[in-house]
């Protein structure tokens, strides 16, 4: 059921975007960098799941509190000259990783796991 | 489990709209990605031009300012220059008065004409022409000239039994015209007695008066030079 709403909510949103007006190049960053931060709550989410201590409140925060700092970092990064959205880019993308080694290990140790089964199950078979 | 049915179909629709909201982001920046492409660099220029045009509007603020300040001051060089035509239109005025009454230009005007000549027993002399030319400066003639010569500074004058006015050499008969009040003048001379006329057409000369509403002299044809006399200087 909530595989089924992802693909709907997936296939929506290509099409709202895909209609959506042009966003002036000026503020094209800080999308960018909010969507880089959402990735890393959708991956973050993932890990959590596999780990089953995923909380639905955890990760909607997360999704839009991470988007709306990173840019409004962005935005003090510019004012002041610095730029932040690197920091935040290098703290998402790394958390992205980690997360994905996790959901990677996750499946790993299952099929791993599910072979040495097998092998047991064919073992006692015989 | 009811409740945690309910769970689940609140949690699919948060994370469709989640989702939905993400792929829109995306989407959206892709395609603004994708556009603004070609023209990246103008694109990425635009900070750039931004602070050109802001120093363009400054600069064009202060030229505007400063035309502001100039065509003040035209305005005021056109009013100063207005007052010096008024001024140099007086001068003028005052030049052309200074001419006529100096002798240095034709006049016209109401006067007498009077016509001396020699009889057999009596001769014009200087003066005659002198006493005649200073009775009527006495009578208020503005103007006198003698056989078209101007006299401006009284110089009547007997070389050689030839009278010079002015310089000229000038011969009988003699006419001294003179501009100014007709009766006056006319009157200060035929006055009984004492009058120019009538004195010296008793010794035997002959002596015409005429007036006239339209006499003419010419202008002084001589040169007028300032060789020693000085203005003085009223300020020390």
């Amino acid at each position: 059921m909530i595989f089924i709403a992802i693909v709907i909510g997936c296939i929506l949103g290509a099409i709202i975007g895909i209609y959506a007006p042009l966003v002036p190049y000026t503020y094209s960053g800080y999308l960018a960098i909010a969507i880089i931060a959402a990735l890393d709550s959708v991956f973050g989410g993932l890990a959590s799941t596999v780990k089953k201590q995923f909380d639905l409140k955890v990760f909607v925060s997360g999704f839009f509190g991470n988007a709306i700092l990173s840019m409004l970092l962005t935005y003090l990064g510019q004012k002041l000259n610095v730029d932040i959205y690197l920091a935040a880019i290098i703290v998402f993308v790394g958390r992205m990783f980690n997360n994905l080694a996790i959901i990677r290990r996750y499946y790993l140790e299952k099929w791993t796991n599910r072979k040495k089964e097998v092998a047991n199950t064919e073992k006692t078979a015989q | 489990m009811k409740i945690e049915k309910k769970n689940e179909i609140i949690m699919a629709v948060i994370i469709c709209v989640v989702s939905i909201v993400l792929f829109a982001v995306m989407f959206m920046q892709f395609k603004t990605i994708e556009e603004t492409d070609i023209t990246a660099i103008e694109n990425m220029r635009e900070a750039e031009l931004r602070t050109a045009i802001s120093e363009w509007k400054g600069k064009y603020e202060a030229t505007q300012e400063q035309l502001d300040t100039n065509m003040k001051s035209i305005a005021e060089y056109r009013e100063t220059i207005e007052k010096n035509e008024e001024a140099s239109d007086l001068i003028d005025e005052d030049l052309k008065e200074s001419n006529m009454l100096l002798g240095k230009t034709d006049v016209t005007g109401e006067g007498v004409v009077l016509t001396l000549n020699n009889t057999d027993n009596y001769t014009v002399t200087y003066s005659h022409l002198l006493e005649l030319v200073n009775e009527l400066r006495y009578a208020g003639a503005e103007a006198i000239s003698i056989n078209d010569v101007r006299i401006v500074m009284t110089e009547i004058v007997e070389v050689q039994l030839r009278m010079m006015v002015s310089g000229q050499r000038i011969s009988a008969p003699y006419v001294v015209k003179a501009i100014g009040n007709q009766t006056y003048l006319s009157s200060t001379l035929s006055l009984k007695d004492s009058g120019f006329i009538d004195r010296y057409q008793a010794s035997g000369m002959d002596i015409k008066l005429e007036t006239s509403r339209n006499v003419k002299i010419l202008k002084y044809n001589g040169e007028m030079n300032i060789k020693y006399m000085k203005e003085v200087n009223t300020e020390s």
